[in-house]
């Protein structure tokens, strides 16, 4: 039995990850079990999702805790959430990052295969949903399931115009994912603390900002009010921005009728 | 045609009461049951079923719903989870005493929060239904199916419950069998409620009526017709199974239990649900390494199959019991009905118990194992303690 660690961040896809490639794999005639981690459904909290590969019908019902596989479906995730824990010697991590895999701060007994899969997911998809790109790295780096396959699944998924651009996005990324390199002799970053559920710092959750013209602010309260993580106060009636506590999810810039608030990418 | 699907647990309970063909659902939503019914509300809107699908404000306003429908003499499907089945406790009881076959799933969850145990159906188990406990997604849907032919079948006329742990199976999507329509249609015929309770009703049928609504008539003998019509589906709920087997391949035990490589073994677990699903995990390696104990899954906790463990505590030394629930102030509620069952035996195996899994507490292959591993050395005699552990 093969097993593979989804992580993610809530909106990601990470579930629907998991069970488009127990799908795939069962049309090769696997035996699959898809099994996704529910907390508290928090856009950008982090996520895992779990599935088990066979010949014939998987009976365990605990969780993954030794996988084979680990895959990262967000570049700074790694910095929070020890992605590597429990994974076998010789495992191989799939991981979204867009610069070599040596700067990843991935290091021990594993091989470790990257891809920029936010780069890829908003040329195809316009969004940051990473998922099917990991999907398409996932099945060149590990060659356990073929693209066809998951093609198949995806278009079943979301036929039409939705599955055509995730097509894109899952070739894309089966193409420009580099290939496992040993990353034995790479230092780990050091222990970092677990991401907290009830932490306020978020920024590591970001992949766009809001960049604020005060200028444009007329105070009208509206991002203040809708922010989903309190991180807009307002001061002598202008809007600001407190970027530890905002997870990048771009609310305010929909609400804000001035056009005061655009989001802009983050670099790595 | 039949066909195969990845698909979560929810989706299985869903696809059994469409292929039961149900006439009546009502519908209040609750996590993890919350996609059962959306499934089905979808099945209904796009023509796939033709059924009655009823939108209440309340889950005991579910039941009753299903109760009038089933009165009426329509297939009646309801499905629920944790406090969402607390709330139909009392109309639970005026469906069993009425005798009408509905058919309900429950979604396992905690009465102590989100996550499963069978806290939320052990609230339920005096009230006169049928429970058949699933360990798996195919297990739900195959059961789902025979629980209409249990409840609907002349001898038993109860209400049935067939469940599944929430989240390790509602959300968790594995390969499953969809049956085909022609052969579920020929298993399981259209209900034809011989005392619907509609208007102008033939005497005879005046008569069921009166006297399973307790009208003019000793007022204990409800209860007892209950008791009997429990009894006589011991033996329904095994010529289901094997129906069923005969129709679809596959079969769950004798219905009642299932005893998973017990054959030369010193002792045996028992185990519910999903929990027996991990065990058989734990029973393979144990065995691997020589070890002679087995599982015995328990599928049937109403009616509670009690010969069946007095001829299988016959054979062994020790007995571990794995309880998903407990009576406060008293224990695991199966390690004592099992231990009961055994009190008539000349020679009486040792029994453990061990809760396990509640409130979603994660039960791995290893917990198991250890399980096995104290039960087997009450097997060889040793002075095992404490009697009943925590896992
Ligand atoms: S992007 Fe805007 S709305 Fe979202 S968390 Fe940041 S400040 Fe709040
Ligand atoms: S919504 Fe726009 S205009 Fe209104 S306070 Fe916020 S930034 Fe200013």
């Amino acid at each position: 039995m093969i097993e593979v660690r989804f992580h993610g961040r809530g909106g990601q896809g990470a579930v629907t990850a998991v069970r488009i490639l127990a799908s795939a794999l069962y049309l090769e005639g696997k035996y699959t079990q898809a099994i996704p981690m529910y907390g508290t459904e928090r856009r950008g909290a982090p996520v895992v999702a779990f599935l088990r590969i066979g010949e014939s019908r998987i009976n365990e019902r605990d969780l993954v805790h030794n996988p084979d596989i680990v895959v990262v479906l967000d570049p700074l995730l790694s910095r929070t959430v020890p992605v590597t824990d429990g994974l076998k010697e010789g495992g191989l991590i799939v991981m979204n990052f867009p610069k070599p895999g040596n700067e990843a701060g991935i290091g021990g007994r594993f091989r470790l295969a990257t891809v920029d899969a936010t780069g890829i997911a908003l040329e195809a998809l316009g969004r940051p949903i990473t998922n099917t790109a990991m999907l398409g790295a996932f099945a060149k780096a590990s060659g356990l399931v073929s693209l066809e396959s998951l093609e198949k699944t995806l278009l079943e998924q979301w036929p039409g115009r939705l599955g055509e651009m995730n097509l894109r996005a899952l070739r894309t990324a089966y193409e420009r994912v580099t290939p496992p390199v040993d990353v034995s002799g790479i230092q780990a970053l050091g222990k970092r603390p677990q991401e907290e559920i009830f932490s306020r710092d978020v920024s590591s959750w970001r992949i766009f900002k809001p960049q604020l013209d005060e200028g444009r602010c007329v105070g009208c309260r509206r991002c203040y009010i809708y922010c989903p993580e309190v991180a807009i106060s307002m001061t002598q009636g202008k809007a600001r921005v407190d970027y530890s506590s905002c997870k990048g999810c771009g609310i305010c810039g929909e609400e804000c009728p001035t056009g005061a608030i655009s989001m802009i990418q983050e670099v790595l | 045609m039949r066909r195969w699907e990845v698909m979560v647990g929810n989706k299985a309970i869903a696809y059994a009461a469409k292929l039961a063909r149900v006439q009546f659902i009502s519908a209040y939503p609750i996590t993890p049951q919350t996609s059962v019914v959306e499934y089905l509300a979808e099945m209904v809107a796009s023509g796939e079923l033709d059924a009655e699908f009823v939108n209440v404000e309340g889950e005991l306003t579910a039941q009753t719903a299903a109760l009038g429908a089933s009165a009426a003499g329509a297939r009646a499907f309801t499905a629920t989870s944790g406090p969402g089945l607390l709330y139909m406790h009392h109309p639970m009881h005026m469906t069993s005493g009425g005798r009408f076959p509905v058919v309900m799933a429950v979604i396992h969850r905690s009465v102590k929060g989100m996550q499963p145990d069978h806290s939320d159906m052990m609230a339920q188990r005096d009230t006169g239904w049928i429970m058949l406990e699933c360990e798996n997604s195919q297990e739900l849907l195959d059961t789902g199916i025979m629980a209409f032919k249990i409840a609907e079948d002349e001898r038993v006329r109860l209400p049935t419950i067939f469940a599944g742990d929430g989240y390790i199976l509602s959300y968790t999507a594995e390969p499953v069998e969809i049956p085909a329509q022609e052969d579920v249609d020929a298993f399981l015929p259209p209900y034809r409620s011989k005392y619907p309770l509609l208007p102008g009703l033939a005497d005879e049928a005046r008569r069921v009526q009166m006297e399973q609504w307790g009208i003019g008539q000793d007022p204990q003998l409800r209860w007892r017709r209950q008791q009997e019509a429990m009894e006589a589906a011991k033996m329904v709920i095994r010529e289901v199974n094997e129906e069923f087997y005969k129709w679809f391949g596959r079969r769950y035990g004798n219905g009642l239990v299932e005893e998973y490589r017990c054959e030369d073994v010193e002792a045996f677990i028992v185990a519910m649900g999903t929990i027996a699903s991990t065990a058989r995990t734990a029973i393979d390696r144990l065995q691997a390494r020589g070890k002679k104990i087995g599982l015995v899954k328990l599928k049937s906790f109403r009616p509670f199959p009690s010969e069946e463990f007095k001829r299988l505590g016959a054979m062994v030394k020790a007995i571990g019991v794995i309880d998903r629930n407990i009576s406060l102030g008293s224990g695991g509620i199966t390690f004592q009905e099992i231990r009961s069952s055994l009190y008539d035996l000349d020679e009486r195996p040792r029994v453990l118990g061990f809760h396990a899994g509640l409130c979603g507490k994660e039960v791995r292959v290893g917990d198991i194992e250890m399980i096995c591993e104290k039960t087997l050395r009450a097997a060889e005699g040793e002075e095992v303690t404490p009697l009943v552990d925590w896992v």
